[in-house]
């Protein structure tokens, strides 16, 4: 990275050209463009992504009242066997059910998710807003402690915020709620207050303030309507980082304690028959990713349907 | 006087090469990573002082409140967890004198500003307390654990730059056509994998010979299992066993990378000088390379900054994973066995370096954007 201050100076016309064009459309604004990329409705693996979304969350609401086995059902002398008929994803090194256990412990997963998801969205929304739209001293102070928070290592800070305020682990998914509220709301003030510096400098909030509207109005009711969009299908992708999360936590066994069945302990606990019986790590492994994945996914196409321009992170 | 006023004027050839005398030294001369890092930034700083004392000088100044109150919420959080540390010192069957004293050697019975701004103190002065369950000063901890996780984090950062760069640049060349929509989809199934899930696969597959389904195998023993091989004793095996929990960290972050180097380059090549150089026929490949990647690569870099972050402390689950000696363990360790000091100093120590690094990132924009040099030219706003 020299200081080269005149990037175009060894420019020389040269026959190589192949009239490839670099850009196609450049004629035409992003939006536009991107707009008609979109015309065709979302596409058939947004579809399947949603399907698979429902099925799950449904199956983990019904688990108790679906044909399923308990998930602390032991079947002796079948431990460590592979997937078959009567066991789905086969049976774990304790002997009891993959596959029921697998939706069991997507209620823990979908449950602390997605709470958590639209707690951090409600708190950090208003923290970014109001950073957003004040600017100046309440700007810089809410960026101070947003920042700092931000530089502490996430998981470091979930793990001693939930010894700090549980000991006995019986109200975990409430604590791994709060802590995970806590987690979020700077990076997600980040993106709000972002947004918000741009919305309310246009011409509309402009007309609103002349016509003596208070702030809070002007906030509510013509900030937050141009920056929510992008903040709900931000919340999908939020809540597939908490899932992420929630699965590192119970990794490390600090999670919802057994013998309630979570993906990451699952996971844990199959890492030491990897080489005998690798589907008691794959099968949960699997479906956290697929989860992740739809998530994403269906986040991602949202996005890009109400804000082209901004379809990033 | 010449050799100043060439500085002054191209500080950026000559911060390169000495950061590259620093590494090169670093290398062979095997200093402590704080050493590095401390001069790494210093080199830094002085560029930018050079380029635009100004806005180094701000930047500077600016990460001392940031310091002070991620100093405060990690001494008052650490102080305000149970368990007393005295009882831990002495066990159970503590004397309440013996308390007492031990309170009044640890500086545990002053109010609490006070025992903040003592360990305030001390930490600027590099003495990050004692653990007494670990029999070693927190200092030595932390050197000792930060070596693996910031040569975890250095070869990840190398690994996912590797893969965003290319692909990033020829996504955006190709946007909208089929290789940009097939790379786009395979690079957010990486960005989905958690890295744990990655990890064990690569494990599983690289590492162990993988699963058997009906007669046939799938998969090699072509890598070595979980250890750490210090740097010292042997290159090629250090490599070896880097690979692995280095790939797991890196795929995920090179999807982001990625798709923010696409989107900033596919708005740089709609710019008008691109139109121009194409006009006096410039090749491509040099487009996209020399003209466009330079200003489309901000935002990356910022991020960039905050990835570096996340990974030194972040990777705890990949360091058991793989049984690296790294900070995340060190640091995990202090929680489970609730010494809080390891916690509260390790802490303070990651976030430090983070600040740093940001800083330091933001300095990269002085060398990579012109408008930047000049005192009074704020011509991007960074998003910092």
């Amino acid at each position: 990275m020299g200081a080269v201050s005149n990037i175009d100076r060894d420019v020389e016309p040269g026959p190589d050209w192949r009239g490839d064009s670099i850009n196609a459309a450049a004629t035409e604004p992003a939006f536009v463009e991107e707009a008609k990329l979109n015309r065709g409705g979302f596409g058939v693996m947004f579809w399947v992504a949603v399907t698979f979304l429902v099925t799950l969350t449904l199956a983990a609401i019904f688990a108790e009242v679906l044909p399923l086995y308990e998930f602390d059902e032991t079947f002796r002398g079948e431990n460590r066997d592979g997937p078959s008929r009567s066991h789905w994803f086969g049976v774990d090194g304790g002997g009891r059910d993959i596959f029921t256990r697998v939706i069991y412990g997507a209620q823990i997963s979908l449950i602390i998710s997605s709470v958590g998801a639209v707690l951090a969205l409600v708190i950090g929304g208003m923290v970014g807003l109001t950073a957003g739209y004040y600017r100046g001293r309440v700007d810089s102070v809410i960026t101070t402690f947003t920042d700092a928070t931000l530089v502490i290592p996430p998981l470091i800070l979930a793990l001693s915020l939930i010894l700090f305020l549980d000991n006995d682990a019986n109200r975990r998914i409430l604590i791994l709620i709060v802590v995970f509220v806590l987690l979020s709301i700077a990076p997600i003030g980040r993106v709000v207050r972002a947004s918000t510096l741009v919305w309310s400098e246009r011409e509309f909030v402009l007309a609103a303030k002349t016509m003596g509207a208070r702030n809070g109005r002007i906030m509510f009711r013509e900030v937050l309507p141009n920056v929510a969009p992008a903040l709900i299908s931000y919340s999908l992708i939020v809540m597939a980082g908490l899932i992420v999360v929630e699965g590192g936590v119970a990794f490390v066994g600090l999670s919802v304690p057994p013998p309630t069945p979570t993906w990451g302990d699952m996971i844990n606990k199959g890492r030491g028959d990897l080489d005998v019986a690798p589907h008691i790590t794959l099968m949960p492994a699997m479906i956290m990713f697929l989860t992740v994945l739809a998530l994403n996914f269906v986040g991602d196409k949202v996005q890009e349907r109400f804000e082209p321009r901004e379809s990033v992170l | 006087m010449g050799v100043i006023r060439e500085l002054r004027a191209r500080p950026g050839p000559f911060v390169f090469a000495a950061l590259v005398v620093v590494v090169v030294w670093a290398w062979f001369a095997r200093p402590p990573v704080s050493w590095t890092f401390a001069l790494v930034f210093l080199i830094g700083l002085l560029g930018a002082f050079l380029t635009n004392g100004r806005y180094a000088l701000q930047r500077v100044l600016g990460v001392v409140p940031i310091l002070l109150v991620v100093s405060f919420i990690v001494f008052s959080l650490m102080a305000s967890l149970p368990g007393d540390p005295a009882i831990n010192i002495l066990g159970p069957a503590a004397t309440p004198d013996a308390v007492e004293r031990i309170n009044a050697e640890l500086g545990l019975d002053e109010p609490f500003f006070n025992r903040y701004g003592n360990w305030l103190g001390d930490a600027v002065m590099g003495d990050l307390g004692e653990s007494v369950q670990l029999r070693e000063t927190i200092a030595d901890g932390v050197s000792r654990t930060l070596t693996p996780s910031l040569q975890l984090m250095a070869y990840s950062l190398i690994l996912a730059s590797l893969i965003a760069f290319p692909m990033g640049v020829y996504t955006a060349y190709r946007n909208g056509q089929r290789q940009d929509r097939v790379i786009n989809a395979v690079m957010l199934g990486f960005f989905a994998v958690p890295p744990f899930v990655l990890a064990l696969t690569f494990v599983l597959f690289l590492a162990i010979g993988g699963i058997t389904v009906g007669d046939t195998d799938i998969g090699f023993k072509i890598l070595p299992g979980a250890r750490y091989v210090p740097l010292g004793e042997s290159v090629v095996d250090h490599f070896k066993h880097m690979l692995l929990p280095a790939l797991s960290l890196a795929l995920g972050i090179s999807a982001i990378f990625m798709r923010l180097l696409r989107s900033d380059m596919i708005g740089t090549l709609r710019l008008p000088f691109i139109d121009l150089a194409r006009s006096k026929g410039v090749a491509p490949r040099r487009i996209l390379w020399r003209h466009a990647l330079r200003p489309s690569m901000f935002t990356l870099l910022t991020v960039m900054g905050f990835s570096i972050g996340g990974l030194i402390g972040g990777a705890l689950i990949t360091e058991i994973i793989f049984t690296i000696p790294g900070i995340g363990g060190y640091m995990f360790n202090g929680i489970v066995s609730r010494d809080f000091i390891v916690v509260q100093g390790g802490t303070i120590v990651i976030a430090t370096m983070y600040i740093l690094i940001l800083v330091l990132v933001d300095f990269l924009y002085l060398a990579l954007d012109p408008r930047l040099r000049t005192s009074g030219g704020s011509g991007l706003g960074g998003g910092g």
